[in-house]
């Protein structure tokens, strides 16, 4: 009975759905995003038929269609929706974004393509993945968001730049991606210029088949950005705010006081060698807990604040974007000399002049100002470097100076006074930079940098016929930064103290033009898709003039009253001036693409450049490019499936290079600054310095450039229509490195020749997901990435064996590489546990019997006797003990959207990498300790990891690199959590908000690392050396979205 | 029609910019920026301007003596028996200490004592080679050259002294020997350097306008030197003749100038630059700016070692009499082993300054540092007065000269030479001794070292000595000098990496 009913129905449905043709009726609603806000322009067609139609600027449209249509609705980037009209009459819409995007465009220098006849490996991170993300610096939108690029935070020191390396270490050169900006190359003076906002897109092209169109500087990875562009329809007006705080995740745990007495004490009786024996804290107990240095130089409310205002609309003639923005950033190291302010203007806009050109222009301008605490990651000196080594003996502040152990040093009369006149504490634990961070302040108030940027385009682009563009740009950077420093007299110990005060002023000007012409043209002959493109290209950079000037013994000494206006006597006017090397280059290229249905694809580059940085043997390189595509589902053999929805198969190959090496490097030349004096001086003689002049390095005439082949394999899917996976290989061989051909100093030069002597190999994976899925009003989408790097290094040049990286103090380097390793491998001794008693040091002999550590004491290291020679050294016993880049990175992001309520989580990380912890200052042997000195050797059956402590450490138990100073760096780090709600349309509408979104983020919540420094994340030329390092914040902020 | 003219000529028009743009892209000549702020190579050594320069560049590596932190003085008083290393910690540089305690190996020892002198050794031989070349005047041609190879001379002296058998050459290496060289002995590099300064005598002036070049080599200077080579190499009888050269009429003044300064402490006196005492001397100045980037460079012209042997921390207390010294970062404590040695000497005062009494009175204080003893390098000691108000880093420009060679050491030298006996050599020891105020003590050659010692204490000669007369496996013995090691530096590391020089004995 029931089954007869419902055939019936479905008989009385038929009937309407054939009658439906004839009684088409008018469905009306609104399409929005997962956010809630209107999508223009989205196309909802009656399916089945010609009808259709599209949304209007509020999201609103309007179709005539019957009860028994089905609407499809479809969007760039979102998931087609199909909905059955029924007896609807409104129908709203909200649209996913689609984890498959065939229409999805990129840009690839030079032009965009479409997403699905790309060749090459290229990765993208849109607008969309970065909204109300609070970024300071464009270098951080990248980590976790792009597969195969490493991004590591040179220090947490707000607007402080990020190390990035695109699929490894490229070279031994500058590993800096080239950065080019609408088109504008702007690899000089950092990219903070950028508001994070103002970004529609950044490509990271980082196979040498899509890198080959940037040619001579594309070896390292080029990022291409793409500003915003206005949209033609109603005036858009977005701002986005947000302000919270941010504190230290993490500190240290050190000694306090009675702790530091006791080991300070122990290690005095350890190493004592005669005379008199005298404790230097005989009454350790009694010392307390002293000061705790980080508590002075760690701020857990350090401010923080974003705002971004923009604008943009225009009609089918003219387009425009403007957009102001604010940061103030605070740091949370002694944040009165660490904070960050940024103000920035765009104007991006486009014109149609008649129906064949068209022009536009970009244009940024910015403001910085950062005041910086000194040091960021060394040892020698700064607040973090100090309160980790001070004693924690010395009280900050000193009521009377008579109680401490050196009262003279009080009186200087510019020893440093709190408001309150008091003292701030001078340590007599003979410190050296140590010095404490509260006086360290007051001596740097007065210093800060600054930068104003200017950086734009203009272009034309006549289009006389379909598919013929010629389209002319000049884009410039011009840069003004500088520095401003008042140095007060001073007296924050014996060996830092300031006895002539000063105020310094530095300007530089830095300008770099480029003009590119290109033609292209672009044909479909039936299913054969053709594209050309030809251009010309002239790039000048580094036009800078620089100047400084000194003027000494200002009449006042606080940085308030200090002005170059006092009148100063000509002797205390110290000035200089530099101009820089102009860096040319001149390119020609060309790029063809075909396609045969968007099935077979193939894309080949050649790019000629010419540098003025090589001689005239070799100028100019070639580099060129091809790559091969093929997509199977299209192809009819394929059987249409609900697995496998989408594939794409590509490959390519090509040579790019790099001449990044600096100036002149191919011509002898003759150097300055070796001077010496002359004249006795006796009366009014003069005492004179005369400039000395010999030879420079050995010339190396024939340096060419460095170039790196790159084959690429991979393949681009979607599976079960959600999943979508990306899957790159990568083999890239770097030949003909530039380097210093390291030359014994027996030879007398000066320094090192360059040439073209090493190459170096990197195999990885990258890959990246992304799963999206919409259920009812549940919507999920899930992307992560991940990339697996392999260095190697293939040849260091004729008679090297190895070569070496950064030193540690007395340590020496304590990075190595050579054939077969690595770069940059931390190498040095490897610790076997610690002698716990006498025997233990006779019986540890080599297989002739030979006692390895005759002159060791219980409580010394086991150093492995790698050699077997029966003694310890530095040429037969040092091995590879790890390396200081990761060897897999990785990003997640998971957003969840319900009705207004919108949850984002991203978080990165990275592993297979070791941490060198150099906090502790190998000289200075009053220095404070972790804690993890009370774990140490103190007799037998105490430590076998931690040896004893002596002020004579004859083992070298703290002075040798080993494997002691080590630490696993993985990490995970739960970045960004964001929570925002988004007010119900309807309130909103009716006081004329289209969107008001409120949000709340935590930024750097977790960080799931064993490392017990302040951070793990560790950037730098050779990354994962920590001296010091200023961690990121941990940052609670709240925000606003509003769009009208 | 119309539209499509106008489109063709824009066409057109756009071509020929790109094709010109082209052109500019394909020329050499746009891509050549010219090199500015300095010289090609194939550009200089074009006149005596040039070749001058040129020699100062030699010149340069004078400084060595007492200039940037890894300095001669510092680094020998601190091997010898009358220094510690001192400073800040037992890790205060790692070189200087592992010298004092005898720990010292291929890691530990500054490379720039080895590669500054070959720097200048470099310079020398380019400017060898070109000056022949130079249109100029062929006298100051002469000199130029005669100082040229008086400066590789001392040079190699250094080196052969401080390392044994070294890599050697009088021409530049060139690229494919870089790796290939192989260490010479001793007695071939001994040989060039009597040479090269045989050579230099012909060429020296005996005396120069002191006024504007005081610094530049002298026959004299380089007599002494030459002396002095041969004495280390037990060449008495040839050492004598060039000594007596120098020295003249002990107590006199010699005939180019030279006579004993009447004081004592006035050799000491940071303005009496050039006086007649000195034969070789190193300068220094405060005017060069140094600054912490540049410590040690060429460019630095400071005197290092003045800020090095302070006391640390040395604070006056206010209205007392105590010496106002300037501050410094305690390298070189006077063992307790020459202060005693010295007690009742009438050159104490000058040479060793003893801060305990005026810490007990009160009257000053001052932070112990490394190996302290107490007692500090007087005669390099600073006062708060010293420190310059010229521009750079006040630490870095000192300016008190070093004597390489002073006509004490000479007397000294012609005593020992002759054996250290017969008039002439009590003579010149008598000399020595009765400028000071001390009476006449029977000459021999115990007499001889032990006036050395008193006389050129903390001038970096005690190490040296000890080591040519056989004596410092039993002076420094605990020290922990080891007889057939220690009596040369290791070579640094990086220098028998990738190369044929071997290390020394025992330092493997």
């Amino acid at each position: 009975m029931k089954l007869l009913k419902l055939r019936f129905f479905y008989f009385v449905c038929l009937l309407f759905t054939l009658s439906a043709w004839a009684q088409d009726g008018t469905v009306n609603g609104v399409i929005t995003d997962e956010s809630g806000l209107p999508v223009p322009g989205a196309s909802v067609m009656v399916k089945g038929t010609s009808t259709s139609t599209s949304s209007d600027i509020d999201g609103k449209y309007s179709v005539q269609a019957s009860p028994s249509s089905t609407l499809v609705f479809s969007y760039v980037g979102y998931s087609n929706q199909e909905i059955a009209v029924g007896n609807k009459t409104t129908i709203n819409v909200s649209m996913a974004a689609s984890a498959q995007n065939l229409d999805e465009v990129v840009v690839v220098g030079y032009g965009t393509q479409k997403k699905a006849v790309v060749t090459g490996a290229i990765s993208s991170v849109r607008a969309k993945d970065l909204e109300n993300v609070p970024l300071t610096t464009v270098g951080q939108s990248l980590q976790g968001r792009a597969s195969g690029v490493y991004v590591a935070q040179n220090a947490g020191q707000p607007g402080s730049s990020a190390t990035i390396r695109v699929r490894g270490i490229t070279t031994f050169n500058n590993n800096d991606p080239l950065w080019v900006v609408d088109g504008v190359i702007v690899d000089n003076g950092g990219m903070n210029f950028l508001n994070q906002s103002d970004i529609e897109s950044m490509e990271v092209l980082k196979d040498a088949a899509s890198q080959a169109i940037y040619g001579a500087r594309a070896a390292a990875g080029v990022i291409l950005i793409t500003t915003k562009k206005g949209k033609a329809g109603k005036i858009s007006v977005n701002y986005n705010g947000f302000a919270g705080f941010s504190k230290a995740a993490r500190r240290l745990d050190l000694l306090n006081a009675t702790q530091y007495g006791t080991l300070r004490n122990e290690a005095y009786a350890n190493g004592f060698s005669g005379g008199t024996f005298r404790l230097p804290y005989p009454n350790a107990a009694s010392l307390g807990k002293g000061t705790d240095w980080q508590d002075i130089i760690f701020n857990d409310s350090a401010q923080r604040s974003q705002h971004e205002f923009s604008v943009s609309g225009g009609n089918d003639k003219s387009t425009f974007y403007l957009s102001a923005a604010l940061t103030d950033q605070e740091g949370i190291v002694t944040t009165e000399i660490s904070n960050y302010i940024r103000k920035n203007i765009r104007l991006n806009s486009t014109h149609k002049l008649g129906k064949y050109v068209t022009i536009g222009q970009t244009l940024g301008y910015s403001h910085e100002k950062s005041k910086g605490l000194g040091n960021t990651n060394n040892e020698f000196g700064g607040p973090l470097s100090s309160a980790i080594n001070l004693d924690p003996e010395t009280p900050a502040i000193v009521t009377d100076p008579s109680t401490r152990p050196n009262p003279g040093d009080y009186d200087f009369q510019y020893a440093v006074k709190d408001p309150n006149g008091q003292y701030y504490g001078i340590s007599g634990a003979s410190l050296n930079e140590m010095t404490n961070p509260l006086a360290y302040i007051q001596t740097r108030l007065g210093n800060y940098s600054w930068a104003d940027n200017f950086v734009g385009n203009a272009y034309v682009e006549v289009a006389p016929i379909e598919g013929l563009k010629f389209r002319s740009t000049v884009g410039a950077k011009l840069a003004y930064y500088g520095t401003e420093s008042f140095t007060p007299l001073s007296y924050l110990n014996n060996i830092n103290n300031v006895q002539r005060n000063s105020l310094y002023r530095e300007q530089n000007r830095n300008f770099g033009w480029n003009i590119e012409n290109t033609v292209s043209y672009t044909k479909l002959l039936g299913k054969h898709n053709f594209s050309v493109l030809g251009g010309q290209a002239t790039y000048i950079d580094n036009d800078r003039r620089s100047n400084g000037v000194t003027y000494y013994n200002q009449p006042v000494n606080n940085h308030h009253d200090a002005s170059f206006n006092w009148f100063t006597v000509r002797e205390d006017i110290l000035g200089w001036a530099s101009t820089g090397n102009k860096h040319i280059v001149t390119s020609l290229f060309a790029r063809a693409t075909y396609d045969y249905n968007e099935k077979y694809l193939f894309t080949g580059i050649i790019r000629r450049d010419g540098s003025s940085r090589f001689g005239d043997n070799n100028k100019y390189g070639t580099f060129p490019s091809f790559s091969l595509g093929w997509v199977p589902v299209k192809e009819d053999f394929w059987k249409e499936n609900k697995v496998v929805t989408n594939l794409k198969i590509r490959g390519g190959y090509g040579v790019v290079g790099n001449d990044n090496i600096g100036d002149f490097a191919y011509l002898a030349t003759v150097g300055g600054g070796r001077n010496y004096t002359l004249g006795n001086g006796v009366g009014d003689n003069p005492i004179s310095i005369v400039v000395g002049n010999s030879p420079n390095a050995p010339s190396n005439p024939d340096i060419k450039w460095e170039e790196t082949a790159q084959t690429n394999i991979g393949f681009e899917t979607t599976l079960f229509n959600d999943l979508s996976l990306e899957f790159d290989w990568y083999k890239k061989k770097t030949t003909g490195i530039l380097q210093p051909i390291q030359i014994p100093g027996y030879v007398g030069a000066p320094g090192a020749p360059l040439g073209n002597v090493a190459d170096m190999q990197n195999t990885g994976v990258d890959i990246s997901l992304t799963y999206r899925k919409q259920l009812g009003d549940f919507n999920l989408s899930v992307t992560g990435n991940g990339s697996t790097v392999k260095n190697e290094v293939t040849f260091i040049g004729n008679d090297r064996k190895f070569n070496t990286g950064p030193s540690f103090q007395s340590m020496g380097p304590i990075t190595r590489y050579e054939i077969g390793t690595a770069i940059n491998q931390f190498y040095g001794f490897q610790t076997m546990g610690i002698f716990q008693n006498q025997a233990e040091i006779d019986n540890y002999k080599n297989a002739a019997g030979t006692v390895i550590q005759p002159n060791a004491v219980p409580g010394d290291f086991r150093w492995a006797d790698l050699n077997g020679d029966g003694k310890i050294t530095d040429e037969g016993d040092r091995k590879y003990l790890g390396n200081p880049l990761p060897k897999f990175t990785y990003g997640l992001t998971i957003n969840l959207a319900y009705k207004g309520w919108d949850l984002m989580a991203f978080g990165q990380g990275a592993a297979g990498n070791k941490i060198f912890q150099g906090l502790r200052r190998l000289d200075l042997l009053n220095a404070n300790w972790q804690t993890a000195a009370l774990e140490r050797w103190t007799g037998e059956g105490t430590s076998n990891t931690y040896p004893r402590l002596s002020t004579l450490d004859n083992n070298k138990n703290f002075t040798r690199m080993s494997n002691f100073y080590l630490q696993k760096g993985d990490y995970f780090r739960i970045k960004i959590i964001q929570v925002g709600y988004s007010l119900p349309s309807d309130v909103i509408n009716k006081v004329g908000l289209a969107k008001t979104r409120l949000y709340v983020t935590a930024e750097n919540l977790f960080t799931f690392t064993k490392y017990t420094g302040y951070d793990p994340e560790i950037g730098g030329d050779v990354s994962g050396i920590d001296r010091g390092y200023y961690p990121q914040a941990r940052s609670f902020m709240l925000g606003v979205n509003l769009s009208f | 029609m119309l539209l499509k003219m106008k489109t063709r000529n824009f066409n057109r028009g756009v071509v020929t910019v790109a094709a010109a743009l082209m052109l500019m892209a394909c020329s050499k000549d746009f891509l050549e920026v010219p090199p500015k702020g300095f010289y090609a190579e194939t550009n200089y050594y074009q006149n005596e301007t040039q070749a001058f320069s040129g020699l100062i560049a030699v010149y340069d590596i004078m400084k060595k003596q007492a200039g940037g932190f890894e300095n001669m003085v510092a680094m020998l008083n601190a091997g010898s028996d009358d220094f510690y290393a001192g400073g800040g910690s037992s890790t205060d540089g790692a070189g200087i200490q592992g010298f004092s305690n005898y720990t010292i190996g291929p890691t530990t020892i500054p490379i720039s004592f080895w590669s500054d002198f070959y720097q200048g050794i470099s310079r020398a031989n380019v400017l060898l080679t070109k000056l022949p070349g130079v249109p100029m005047d062929e006298n100051n041609k002469a000199r130029f050259a005669a100082e040229t190879k008086a400066l590789r001379a001392y040079y190699y002296f250094q080196l052969v002294n401080m390392f044994g058998e070294i890599p050697f050459y009088t021409t530049n290496l060139s690229q494919d020997e870089f790796y290939t060289i192989e260490k010479s002995q001793p007695a071939v590099v001994f040989a060039q350097i009597e040479q090269d300064l045989t050579e230099a005598i012909q060429g020296l002036p005996g005396t120069i306008n002191l006024a504007t070049e005081a610094g530049r080599f002298t026959k004299g200077a380089a007599q002494a030197l030459l002396g002095k080579v041969y004495l280390y190499q037990g060449k008495n009888a040839q050492a004598v003749p060039l000594f007596a050269e120098v020295n003249g009429t002990p107590g006199q003044t010699n005939q180019y100038g030279n006579k004993l300064l009447a004081n004592f402490s006035d050799l000491w006196v940071i303005s009496n630059k050039f006086n007649t005492e000195s034969i070789l001397e190193a300068q220094y100045t405060n005017k060069s700016g140094s600054i912490w980037e540049n410590w040690g460079s060429g460019a630095d012209e400071g005197n290092s070692l003045n800020q090095m042997v302070g006391p640390r921390g040395y604070t006056v207390t206010a209205g007392s009499s105590a010496p106002t010294y300037y501050s410094g970062w305690a390298f070189n404590p006077v063992t307790l082993d020459l202060a005693n040695a010295m007690a009742g000497d009438p050159r104490f005062a000058s040479t060793i300054a003893d801060i305990t009494p005026l810490v007990a009175a009160g009257t000053a204080n001052y932070s112990p540092a490394y190996k302290d003893t107490g007692f500090f390098l007087k005669k390099f000691m600073p006062y708060l007065a010293d420190r310059t108000t010229e521009a750079g880093t006040p630490e870095l420009n000192f300016r008190q000269n070093m004597y390489v060679i002073r006509l004490a050491d000479t007397y000294l030298m012609e005593a020992e030479a002759l054996g250290g006996t017969g008039a002439r050599a009590q003579a010149l020891l008598d000399a020595v001794r009765a400028r000071v105020g001390l009476p006449a003590v029977q000459v021999s050659l115990t007499a001889i070292y032990n006036e050395r010692r008193m006389e050129l204490a903390g001038e970096g000669h005690r190490w040296l000595d000890l080591v040519r007369t056989g004596r410092a496996a039993t002076v420094l013995a605990s020290r922990g000098f080891i007889a057939g090691k220690h009596e040369h530096w290791p070579i640094p590391l990086k220098e028998t990496e990738n190369t044929k020089v071997t290390q020394n004995p025992a330092y493997n």
